[in-house]
């Protein structure tokens, strides 16, 4: 405080009230003031276009859920059915037979129906020729529109001039679905042949033999666990159909169940639960849990869940992306997914959480435990994007169909 | 102090601006929210098992919102999609979090659905996992010579087992272990949905609003 040494020549005026004349506010005050007000409306009108984009990705993950229904036989037909049978539907010589000119094709719409729903596991005859039928079940991952429009499309182009040209509606479908609701898979063209069209051609015999019911021990620790280890079922399902991270374990190959119980133990895998599990078991249960899993047979509960693009998807699982050095899923784990014994797990039907996951795990280095780091190459480069979109097609697949004998094992191991 | 009033008034509009817009405006947006098709309302044992979800503070360490993956990496963690408003109708209060000392829980029960794993990992978490920090419960199960009937007996590992005895589980732990194996939310969420979008942009191939 500054004091005045001289008191002022007039006294002060006792009513003057101090006031201050207005001025401009200083030019860069108001520019910072501007610039703020302009940072806010800019910030608001991009939160109201993020919005569109939230709601825009939400729909197209609504739109990835199978069970739509909105697709045109042709586009399934590529999409389901040619992998397989071929774009022109004539099958592959001695492995998978044709469409064109199939007695089943032609025959009443209710044959081709129930195939499709339940698949078919035996030998069955076609056109002539023998083949040992495994066709997958796809009552799980289509709809009855779609199973209708897959009917009629290869009942038109297939089938003529034989069939009746009569189209099947979704109700049709949903009638056949109701017929036999429990049932696995058709064994082979001689059932097919006796239970729902007798005017078939004759078919081979099924295979004889039962289904050889599981080592009781095994069965007891999938449903109760044994001291420190959880059921199995308790995580992975009454049918070992997983969910979520939780993979489905239902048609993966016997022998690669075996090895990764053991690489658990051994620390070359790493999930602190399964560790614990696996440490309690010996190496003949583990064998015995691998023969349960990969003859086990369940419907699929996976579906997109991770916002992936389907179609890049399709493209990384059937052919690849040479671009990035990532040949095709399928062209090890055979096609459609379906697994290749002992090595190559089956991913039809697994969680995208999972198959995201695990590929996310890869190409960490978390997961390191095949003999050639060839997964760790692919995941390392794909990015994130490619990871989901690969992992949600997988989950659109139909399980694995029945491989192997009733009482063998015999592609495995 | 001679323009008491029109301070007064300026101030108070600029508080009820913010009410406006942080309350008024998002209370509106939430209050039309209906449940997501697929979300179950909670059932008397969950509804049980949430008080203690609530009561031994889960919250502290756990949040129940998964974000999208703009913001974060849930989806590849494995804790499910972002959520969005109409998965909390049921929840009151919300048990939303924001720490994250431990996994996101909004859907432990679809990745972790044992109720044998949950209750082992409730009494002691290193069993399962040595490096885990989070506490244990013991208070929660009780030390008994011989399981009675009706009894759930934990599974524990060589090391952490009863010296003579076994461990069984309360109704408390019963009751928390349901709840947490119904906390499930991964079903596909409505275009719709209320949600945080201000992370979410277009994309390269340009997907626009």
């Amino acid at each position: 405080m500054k004091r005045n040494r001289r008191p002022d020549p007039t006294p002060p005026d006792e009513s003057f009230e101090p006031y201050e004349e207005p001025r401009t506010i200083p030019i860069p005050v108001l520019s910072i003031a501007v610039a703020l007000a302009l940072w806010g409306g800019l910030t608001l009108y991009q939160n109201g276009q993020a919005v569109g984009v939230g709601q825009q990705e939400r729909a197209d993950d609504l739109a990835a859920q199978p069970a739509l229904g909105t697709d045109s036989g042709a586009v399934l037909f590529e999409a389901r059915c040619a992998t397989c049978h071929q774009p022109n539907g004539v099958g592959v010589r001695n492995a998978v037979p044709p469409l064109m000119g199939s007695e089943f094709v032609a025959a009443a719409p209710q044959v081709m129906t129930q195939i499709l729903l339940h698949g078919i596991d035996g030998p069955i005859s076609v056109a002539g020729r023998q083949f040992n039928g495994h066709m997958p079940s796809f009552s799980s991952v289509l709809p009855d529109q779609e199973i209708a429009a897959i009917v009629n499309y290869a009942r038109n182009r297939f089938g003529a001039p034989h069939s009746s040209q009569l189209a099947i509606d979704s109700d049709f479908v949903a009638e056949q679905r109701s017929k036999y609701p429990n049932r696995g898979s058709w064994f082979g063209g001689e059932e097919i042949a006796a239970v729902l069209d007798t005017t078939l051609p004759s078919q081979p015999p099924a295979r004889s033999g039962s289904i050889e019911s599981a080592n009781p021990a095994v069965l007891k620790l999938i449903n109760d666990g044994r001291g420190p280890a959880w059921a199995c079922s308790s995580c992975h399902g009454s049918e070992g159909q997983g969910g979520e991270t939780v993979p489905r374990l239902a048609g993966l190959p016997s022998g690669y169940i075996a090895k990764q119980l053991k690489d658990y133990v051994a620390g070359d895998r790493h999930n602190e639960t399964m560790t614990l599990v696996a440490s309690t078991l010996t190496e003949d249960e583990m064998t015995g849990l691998g023969n349960y899993y990969s003859r086990l047979r369940s419907p699929s509960n996976a579906a997109p869940s991770l916002g992936g693009d389907l179609e890049r998807g399709e493209q990384l699982a059937l052919e690849g992306d040479w671009s990035l050095d990532v040949p095709g899923c399928f062209s090890c784990h055979g096609p459609s997914g379906f697994g290749v014994a002992p090595g190559f797990p089956s991913l039809a039907a697994q969680h995208p959480a999972y198959t995201a996951a695990q590929l996310a795990a890869w190409a960490g280095g978390q997961r390191d435990n095949a003999p050639v780091a060839l997964m760790n190459h692919i995941a390392i480069a794909l990015d994130d994007d490619d990871r989901r979109a690969v992992a949600d097609y997988l989950a659109t697949l139909p399980p694995v169909p029945a491989t192997g004998g009733p009482a063998g094992d015999d592609e495995d191991e | 102090m001679n323009r008491l009033l029109p301070l007064s008034i300026v101030a108070l509009g600029i508080l009820a601006f913010a009410t406006l817009m942080l309350v008024v405006v998002p209370g509106m947006q939430i209050r039309s929210q209906s449940p997501s098709p697929g979300l179950l309302p909670y059932t008397q044992a969950e509804l049980r098992g949430r008080e203690q979800y609530v009561s031994l503070g889960c919250l502290y360490c756990h949040s129940q919102q998964p974000r999208a993956s703009d913001q974060a990496p849930d989806d590849q963690r494995g804790w499910g999609r972002a959520s969005v408003a109409s998965d909390y109708v049921y929840d009151q209060p919300h048990q939303l979090g924001t720490m994250r000392t431990g996994p996101d829980l909004l859907n432990v029960g679809a990745r972790l659905p044992s109720q044998a794993w949950h209750l082992t990992h409730l009494l002691q978490p290193r069993a399962i996992f040595d490096w885990s920090i989070m506490p244990a419960y013991p208070f929660l199960f009780e030390q008994k010579p011989a399981a009675e009937p009706g009894d759930v007996v934990v599974a524990l590992p060589p090391g952490y087992a009863a010296q003579n005895g076994v461990f069984v589980a309360s109704q408390q732990a019963l009751d928390l272990v349901t709840y947490l194996q119904g906390l499930d939310r991964t079903y596909p969420a409505l275009p719709d949905a209320v949600r945080d979008d201000g992370y979410a942009e277009p994309d390269d191939e340009g997907r626009k609003p």
